[in-house]
This record gives structure tokens, sequence and C-alpha cells, in this order.
């Protein structure tokens, strides 16, 4: 109930941040939604813990055919953006309307959320859809991520420890597209058991999924070759018929959103 | 009194729960408070060899780390206030083993980490039925001493006992308890039925998951008198069990019962021997709140079921022969379990020619059984009531029809060998049957179904008192032990205005703590209002003798000619001749006064009971593709005796049924193969959300209880036992399949639907 | 080596020292004696804790105090005048929308921050925005009817 030991920085600027986070088991903390839970329940003990969260990485902005998400944008930011009302991007709000309650929607980022990579929470799947990429700032530079390059097993990303999302990039999608997301949630926990996110454009299709594997991820061929992850509430089997049940209606809203969207 | 009695009005404590002022058990300030800390059993069956606490002790802060031989226990007995820390037998995964105890909370739990316990584990009993088989490992290997054990049972339900079968059945020893009711010739009575049906019904462990954990603290007074200011639904019989526990002379025991947040059965002497045993050994006080992952691992949930159920019936609808064979997980209770009570309930409000109930309380390595709302009685109706719609449907009758055709009435022999008191099931069923729904239910869309399901709880009953006592401004305090669980307190308060004259805004309710509270049980079995409130009703009564002598002196007007209406006592037919009650009472209430102070004690003692029934209809929605099941509305209708606060009373109704709900769709406690536990924490165990619980619409049926305060019972836990049920039912028809197993999850439809 | 750090409660700038790891929940409880927020869970999930930071609901044991440095903290006990009610709290004991009272404050709360955005929400708007507050006794109906009978109001 009461997390291990530790102290606390905020940090001032993203290189205060940077150079805090050199300690070995030190964290940054935006809105703490995702990790304060895991340190009250002691699974995670940063020895210090960085607070970023009043750092300018808000906004969602509009530059050459991308827009650009700032990941300390909450999800109630997210739900509010005029940026985001198009059939294109409807998945991401929708997503968002949906995650975890109005309490956590007040606080929650959505790099924070991505950086957890809890291989059942929504976003994710999202911007796989999305082809979204992470810009990245470290001491040593910048670099860009795909996420699904990102996102490589639970809880685990490809970022370095001293390294910090400083935007969340998206294509913007060509005119007649629509996008969506639907899942099935845990009755408790409200996690995925099987979410589908679906970006349907002129060009063709992309489906993504999540809570239903190691790591949220692109549909290339068909479920049938996907290892299906399942526990004791959900199977396998089960799981897999729904990621068919979410993506199909996940697609369906897809279509009809790219129908209005010429 | 017609605007006293039966109107809805805010309940007595809303102000201050609603500006956050009530103080529960966790929130006073207590000086030079120490915190306590659990360490749990992570074995569901281990022998305890020893602790290695050096790192514990070494973190900054930490007053001691208890183990049980710390504790000073009078008493060997194995219920968990006897064996508040396991002494030598680990027995199920979650038993506390040491209390750390800090100068703060934080340093408290450091430390528990650090505890190190050595265990030689034993083979786990976790499957109830595979552990009634001879020659299984048994639950428990230390040998029980013939110590008395706590007398918990005898709180909840007035339920006989059944008589004890000694009949050869060759069951293991984990077999603790076996009950038998039986009367006339089942087996004859089916063959000459015209139909029979049977199943299988499985239900889990179910948690009670108030909203407040458990939480006490205690402390010793400079004179050595023991304080415990607790979270519990009874101060007395907390007292009586420390005093037992601990050895202590009962009036050095004083019990406080703070306002609860919620309890539903589970808050009975389970913290409160930790908190003690550790104020006791280190002589300062001593707070113990426990962490919801504690509480979930720790405390005392409802016992999973297995109902083998036969019933059967004539082609016109009469019950012929009912045969059951109940088996109840009772974990670790060795004290008392609800074989006998479910075995009873599960015939139901209805006449029988022939009956078999059996029950069986089996030990295991899962959780201390424990009572949550009815105990025994939602999964006995979800067996019973689901058969009866077998029934209807094979002989093609309404289920409601074929209900009321059976429903007792008083004076009918229940399968208890006693005649049912005053009962509202045909009131009841027949109310429900008018609801729009009910008509609606042949002609929904496709997916969509409506079940009905009727339930019935007995009540219980314990003597009571209370004082009821005017103040010197002319309002009245009414003072009673009871912890107000299901808001009894506003209902006090309108049976003494009533009683008295006074606006129900001129009365008070307080609970007193043992050392001075006037006697009455704990709050718990439905009996409150049935018990206590006839109490409060003759002290309101008493006090308004001494009201109507120093009045009738002061107005020189014989008693009998005066009334009290709304504060005022004035004479009948001429109301102008009058005087306050306050002008009374300060005339009483002074150095030199005439008269005696204005004050009551009044008493009861029930003898005959007060069953309640409700009856539910469910209309569900179930999602083919996902096995998702939505309730898109419910409806309950309960015989309530007299509604004293009709808002009230349907509160209880709404909160029941949305428990039911929680059984029937979402609520399973799970463990593991080696009897550890999976569902620990609301991420796994889900209590129902808003969203999941619809519009309920409330019917109240008021048919009185004869020996009711104004003809009032206990409803508090009659709502629940029909619920789940009812939902089962519209998922049977909204599914076309049915399901024998709860909670019905999306998993468990969607397979159903698939074979 | 403790920190200080300074919130402004109800109105009220209060500074008291905190560890690192100290909740919010925690410094607004013991230390400073506002036992209006309750725990009741240890998974961020029952919503019993729910304060208003900045006029938004959150939940103060999912909250380092030292994040909440300085900034505007509304409890249960500061949402209305000495006093009064604020429409809320009247509109929950009228409509009976609380009984043991033990989530009442931060579902009380959570309805302010729901209340404060625009429109008054429907029913289901209403039972969605309590995603994060867990109720046991009521069954939820009379929380919905006080929560709309405000917004209906406004």
């Amino acid at each position: 109930m009461i997390p291990a030991p530790t102290r606390y920085a905020r940090a001032t600027d993203l290189d205060d941040a940077l150079e805090l986070l050199a300690e070995p088991d030190a964290k940054a903390i935006a809105g703490g939604q995702s990790l304060i839970p895991v340190m009250k329940l002691r699974i995670a003990r940063p020895s210090l813990v960085v607070d970023i969260s009043r750092l300018d990485l808000r906004g969602v902005t509009e530059r050459d055919g991308e827009l650009h998400v700032g990941p300390l944008t909450t999800w109630d930011e997210l739900v509010g953006s005029a940026q985001l009302e198009r059939p294109a991007l409807a998945a991401l709000v929708e997503c968002a309307r949906g995650i975890g309650d109005l309490q956590v929607r007040n606080l929650g980022t959505i790099g924070g959320s991505v950086v957890h990579a809890d291989p059942a929470s929504d976003i994710p799947a999202v911007l796989l859809a999305l082809g979204a990429r992470l810009r990245l700032r470290s001491p040593d530079g910048e670099r860009d991520l795909a996420v699904s390059d990102a996102l490589v097993g639970p809880f685990t990303t490809a970022l370095e420890a001293q390294e910090l999302v400083t935007d969340i990039a998206i294509p913007v999608p060509p005119q007649g597209s629509g996008s969506a997301y639907a899942c099935v949630e845990h009755p408790a926990s409200g996690f995925a058991l099987a979410g589908a996110a679906v970006l349907v454009t002129p060009d063709g299709e992309t489906v993504a999924f999540t809570g239903i594997g190691a790591a949220p991820f692109v549909l290339r061929d068909g479920l049938a070759d996907v290892e299906i992850f399942g526990d004791r509430f959900a199977p396998a089997e089960y799981r897999r018929e729904l990621a068919g049940v979410v993506a199909e209606r996940a697609r369906t809203m897809a279509r009809e959103r790219a129908k209005a969207d010429r | 009194m017609s605007d006293v009695i039966g109107v809805a009005r805010p309940r007595i404590d809303a102000p201050d729960k609603v500006t956050g002022a009530t103080r529960y058990a966790a929130d006073g300030y207590v000086h030079g408070l120490l915190h306590a800390r659990p360490v749990l059993a992570s074995e569901a069956h281990a022998r305890l060899r020893g602790f290695d606490t050096d790192a514990a002790l070494a973190v900054p802060g930490v007053v001691a780390v208890l183990t049980a031989a710390d504790l000073p226990l009078a008493t060997t007995g194995t219920d968990r206030t006897s064996e508040p820390l396991a002494r030598e037998e680990v027995v199920f995964a979650g038993q506390p083993v040491a209390l750390v105890i800090a100068e703060t909370e934080a340093s408290a739990e450091d430390a528990a980490e650090l505890v190190v316990v050595d265990y030689e584990p034993l083979d786990a009993v976790v499957d109830v039925e595979a552990a009634m088989e001879p020659g299984v490992p048994l639950a428990r290997v230390v040998e029980e001493s013939d110590d008395e054990g706590a007398d918990l049972e005898s709180v909840h339900a007035q339920v006989d006992e059944g008589q004890e079968d000694d009949a050869a059945e060759q069951l293991s020893g984990n077999v603790l308890d076996r009950v038998t009711r039986e009367h006339g010739d089942v087996a004859a009575a089916f063959a000459a039925s015209d139909v029979v049906v049977e199943g299988t019904f499985r239900t889990p462990w179910v948690y009670q998951a108030y909203i407040e954990p458990q939480v006490c603290t205690a402390w010793l007074e400079p004179s050595g008198a023991l304080v415990v200011s607790t979270s519990t639904q009874g101060s007395f019989v907390t007292r009586r069990e420390l005093a037992r526990a601990f050895d202590l002379p009962l009036e050095r025991v004083r019990v406080i019962a703070e306002p609860l947040g919620g309890a539903f059965g589970g808050k009975f002497a389970l913290v409160e021997p930790l908190a003690v045993g550790a104020a006791l050994a280190l002589r300062r006080p001593v707070r113990l709140v426990l962490t919801r992952s504690e509480d979930f691992a720790a405390t005392n949930p409802a016992s999973a079921q297995v109902t083998h159920l036969k019933l059967g019936a004539r082609a016109d609808g009469t019950f012929t022969g009912i045969e059951a064979r109940m088996i109840v997980d009772r974990g670790t209770n060795a004290g008392w379990g609800v074989e006998g009570g479910t075995s009873l309930l599960v015939a139901g409000p209805y006449r029988w020619q022939a009956h078999d109930l059996r029950g069986y309380g089996v030990q295991t390595n899962r959780f201390t059984f424990g009572a949550y709302r009815a105990p025994g009685a939602p999964t006995a109706a979800y067996a019973l009531e689901s058969l009866l719609d077998e029934l209807a449907q094979a002989l093609d009758l309404d289920p409601i029809e074929l209900r009321l055709k059976n429903a007792v009435v008083e004076g009918d022999v229940g399968v208890s060998g006693n005649p049912f008191p005053t009962i509202g099931a045909v009131e009841v069923l027949e109310r429900l049957r008018e609801h729009p729904l009910w008509a609606q239910r042949n002609s929904l869309p496709e997916d969509e179904g409506v079940g009905m399901a009727a339930g019935h709880w007995p009540g219980a009953m314990e003597p009571a008192s209370a004082i009821c006592r005017v103040d010197a401004d002319g309002t009245m305090t009414v003072v009673t032990s009871v912890a107000d669980m299901s808001g009894v307190n506003s209902g006090f308060a309108v049976i003494a205005a009533a009683a008295f004259g006074l606006r129900p805004d001129q009365v008070r309710v307080v609970t007193a703590d043992t050392a001075s509270a006037p006697y009455a049980g704990a709050s718990g079995g439905s009996k409150i209002t049935y018990t206590v409130g006839p109490a409060v009703l003759r002290a309101a009564e008493a006090a308004r003798e001494k009201l109507l002598a120093a009045a009738s002196q002061e107005l020189e007007i014989a008693p009998d000619d005066l009334e009290v209406v709304d504060g005022v006592v004035q004479a009948v037919g001429s109301p102008d001749r009058s005087i306050t009650v306050q002008e009374v009472a300060s005339k009483a209430l002074r150095f030199g006064g005439r008269y005696e102070p204005i004050e009551g004690h009044g008493g009861s003692a029930q003898t005959s009971g007060a069953p309640s029934v409700a009856a539910h209809l469910s209309h569900v929605r179930v999602d083919r593709e996902t096995g998702e099941v939505t309730v898109l509305r419910h409806v309950i209708a309960q015989d309530v005796g007299r509604a004293l606060n009709p808002a009230l009373v349907e509160g209880q109704m709404l909160g029941g049924a949305a428990q039911g709900i929680g059984w029937a769709l979402y609520e399973q406690l799970d463990h593991d193969e080696d009897g550890r536990l999976l569902t620990g924490s609301f991420l796994d165990y889900a209590i129902p959300r808003a969203e999941h619980i619809p519009e309920i619409d409330t019917l109240i049926v008021e048919v009185p209880a004869p020996d009711g305060p104004f003809g009032a019972k206990g409803i508090g836990e009659a709502p629940v036992v029909g619920a789940p049920a009812a939902v089962a039912n519209a998922v049977a028809r909204a599914a076309g399949t049915r399901l024998y197993e709860l909670p019905m999850t999306p998993p468990r439809v969607w397979k159903a639907l698939r074979s | 080596m403790p920190d200080t750090v300074t919130l402004v409660v109800n109105g009220e700038e209060r500074s008291l020292d905190v560890e690192g790891r100290t909740l919010l929940v925690h410094a607004l409880r013991d230390g400073l004696g506002l036992t209006g927020a309750h725990i009741g869970c240890d998974t961020s999930q029952c919503g019993a804790c729910t304060v208003l930071v900045e006029g938004r609901a959150v939940k103060s044991c999912t909250v380092l105090a030292q994040q909440a440095d300085g900034r505007a903290i509304t409890t249960i006990e500061g949402l209305a005048p000495d006093g009064e009610l604020h429409p809320l709290q009247s509109a929950f004991v009228e409509h009976h929308g609380l009984q043991c009272g033990f989530c009442t404050p931060g579902i009380i709360l959570t309805a302010a921050d729901l209340l404060s955005r625009g429109d008054a929400p429907s029913d289901e708007e209403i039972r969605h925005a309590l995603r994060g507050n867990l109720c046991r006794c009521t069954g939820y109906q009379g929380i919905v009817e006080s929560i709309r009978a405000v917004g209906a109001a406004s």
C-alpha cells in the first residue's frame, strides 16, 4: 500500500530530467497513474522519482502532414482536442475516452502509458494502427523510434534508461480514411481482454491488437498464426475469438468513418 | 403520527457523511499510537517452523515483531478470535502468522516484507468435493483442543440445527458437520410426480467487499481497562469474544462501535484480537488497518458451495418432493458453517410434501468462512429457483403462477418442522406479476430475456433494550448499542418520535459503547428493527408516561386527557391548554426540580420470527459474440412489514439487488491448485460499478409483522437472496441455454452458447 | 530526510514535512487531519480517496504529495462554505445518495468535476463518469439521482 522508500526530485527542464535519470534506479513520473500503482504494490522500487509532469511537453499540433502529440498530454486533454476531431483519427479519441476512469484521465498521460508498456493497455493498439513514431531524447541526442519497435515485451520497451519521449508523431491519414477502436474489457480491471484498432485508408487497412499477446502488435497475416495469451478468467481460445470480434467491430466502424471522410 | 411513520426522509446521519465529518474507525487521533502490519502466510497448508525477524527489527521505527506466543491469549481454540496468529499450523494462504508493530505505517510495512517465515509445507486441500473422500489429506492436522471456540453462528440467523447425521456415509475427517432434515418418502414422491428435474449448481467463494477495510484500535487505560475502538457489527459480542480469548473480566473490556463503512456480515471479531493482543503485549495503543489486499486474503468471505438438487411436481404444478445434497466449503472455520442454514433455505418459501435435505460442512485450506448478507440463502435460491424455472417449462406453466401455487402462507409448516409466521410470499409474487416487464417477457428482441426468482430470509431474534432521554431543550436522545449497518438509527428516530409525540427532527440517535449502552445483539440476521425497534418504542412510551405525569401536574389535567403533538403537551380537544415538552423537561432537569427526568427504558424479547420475501425480475441481453451479459432492467418486490422510512427500505432493496447482480455475473474468489489466492484485489475481483447496474424498480409490499414496531421487521438480507437466480433465469432465456455455475462470466456464457 | 511541501488546501496554504514516497492521501489524512478522504483499496480503483486538484478529480492515493506542491486542493471538508451545504451535498442528503457513507466524499467530488464541465450529463454519462468510484451499499441508483438532480438544476 505504501511505496518502498524513495527520493523525489522535480525536473526543471528536459536536460535536468535526463541528468537526474542517470541514477541507476531512477524513474520518470508524469501523471503517475501507471507508475504509482506498481510502486504501491512494491513491484517498482525506484530509488529516485523524477517528476517531469511540469515540463512543457503537452498539446496537439499539426505540422507537415503529421500530428504531434506531446507525451505529457493527458487523456482528458486528448478527448477535448479539436485537432483530433476527424474520422481518420477517431480511434484516438474513442480510445482515450474509455481509458481508466475520469480521475485517471485527468492525470494520466499518453506518453506515460506508452512507456509503461502494459500488454493490455489500449492506446498502443491505436498508435500502432496509425503508424505512430516516438521522438526520443537522451544526453547523446535525439532519435526516432516507431511505436512498433518501441514495444518489445510485457512492461518492456526499447528505450534507454536515460531517454525520454519528447513527441509522438502520427502521420495524418489521407482524405477518405477512418479509424476505430473496439475492445472487450475485463470487468474488474478494465484492461483489454482483447482490443483492436483499425485504420482504413483508400490504400488499405491496418489492424493492431492489444491484450492478447506479450505486447501489442500489428496484424501481418492472419490471427491463426499468432500465439494468443490466456489465463484462468479468459482462456486463449476465447481471446482468439474475441480478437476476431473486436477487429470486425472496429473495422466496420472505421469503414463507416472512412466513407464519411470524403 | 401519520406524517412520521412511512414518510421518505433523509437518513439522520447523512449531513455528517456528506461533509466528511463522520469519523470512521481509522480516522481518530490517538496519542502515542503504534501501527500494526500483519505478515500473511504464503503457504495454504504448512507447519510453522519458525521466524527470522532480525532484518525486520532493524528497520527504524519498528517496536516489535509479534508471533502467536507473544499474544496473551488464554484459549487454545482454532477460531480466528482464539488463534489470531497461527500457532503451529498454517491452514490457509493469507492466514496471519506475525504482526509487525512500528511507530509509522510505512515502517511497519517496510519491516513486514523482511520477516522470513520457515514453513514445512503440507498437502493442501483445495477442492471441496475431493476433500470429502475418505483417505484424502486433512486440511487441519494438528489436534484441535476441546476448548470452547467462538460462538458466532447464533449471531446470524435463527435457523434450527436440523438433525446431526450419524448414518453410515463414508466421509473423510474434513467433513466437520452433517445436517439432515427428512420428512416423508421422497423417492415415492418423485415416483408419483409428473415431472422431476434435477441439476448440480456451483457457486464460488464471494467477498463482501465493504469499501471500508477492517480496522481496529486498542489501548489500555491507566486503570488497566482495555478499550477497543473498532468497525464492528456488534460491540457486545466483540466484548464477549475478547474477554473469553484473553481471559479478561467483561467489565474490563470496553468496545466502541465506530460508524461502519459497510460490513454485510464480515466484521465480527476478526481484527480486534490482533490489535488487542498487541496492545496487551506492548502496553501501548495499537491500530490495525487492513490494506485491501490483506482484507481480500485474510478476512472471512462467503463459502463456495456445490448443490445437488432434485425437485418433483404434479402436472397441475403442485410441488411434491425435494431432495438436496449441499456441500459447503467452510475453509478453515471449525466453529460454524451455513450447511444447516442453506439446506433449510433451499426449500424456499414453498410447501413440499416430502423432503430429504442434507448439508455438509467441509473444511479446506481456502479462507476462513464468514457470513455475507443472507448466508447460505442466495446459493440455495440459485439452485432452487433455476430448477423451478425448468419445472415451469416442462409443465408449460407460468413461472410466477407455479410459485404462487405453492407459496407458503402463515401457518404452513416449513421444512424446519415449524409453522411459518406471517409471511408475504403470495403478496410479493402477485405484486411482481403486475409489473409491465413481466407482460413483455415473450415479445423481446432476440438475445434478450426476462427471468424471475423469489427468495426469502427467516430473520432472527435476540433480546434488546433501549433508552429514550429527553434533554432540557425538549429534544430526545435515543440510546442503543446498535452498530448502524443498514440505516436502523433513522428508523429508531421515527419510532421514538411517533411513540412519544415529537417531530423526527427533534430526535437524535446515539450508539453508546459497552460501558454504558443498554444491551442489544449484533447487527446481522435482519433483526435490529424487529428487536431493538420495539425496545425503542417501549422506551419512548415509558418516557412519555413520565412526561404526562409531570405535565398533568403543571396543567392540572389528568394524563389520560392529554396528548403530545410535535413537542407540545396539550389537552385533547383544547390545544390552547398546553405546555411544551421543553418546558416540562427544564422543570425536571434542574436543581430542586419537582419531576423525575423524562426518560424511559424499554426492552423486548421476541419469540416469534418475522421472515421477509423478495422476488425479482431481471431483463438481460446476451452478446453472443463475446458472452457479455448486460442487465437492462431489474425489478424487486419485497414484503417489508411496514416501511418506517420507504427511502431507506428502498435503499436496502437496491443494494441487495445490486449485490445479487454481482453474485450472478461478476464475483468469484479464485485459488490455484496450491491454494494461493489469484483474485486478491479489485483488479481481479469485479464488484459491480455504476455502469453494471441498471435502473431498478422497487415495489414495497406491506404485510405488517404482528410483533414488529408499527408492523416493521428486519429487511436487510432478503433482497439479495433471489437476485442471482433471477439473472440466471433471464440469461437462460436470452441465451437459450442454462448455466449451472456462477458467476456467469463472458467466457463461461460464450462457452455455454457453443456447447 | 523529509521534504517540505506546500499545499493550498480548501483555500488555505498548508506546509508539511513529507517523504519522497508520501502519498497525497496520507498527507491530507495524517498530516493535516482531513480524514474525509478515505482509503478503500490499494490498487487505485475504489475512488474513496478522490479529491479535487485545481478543480479536477484525482485519486489522492495515486498522487505523490510532492507532485501536488503548490496546487490548489479541495477536499470534501472544503467543498462548501461554513455551515452551508454544497448543492451536491444537499442533493445526496435529499435524494438518498448514500448509506454507509464511506465512498460518498469521493463520489461527490467526482460529481463536482463532472458537473463543472458543461451541460447536464445523461444518466449514462453519470454512470460512466463513476467508473472510478465503487459503492457497495446503494446499487448506485440514489447516487445517479442525486447527481442528475444537481445537473438539472444548474
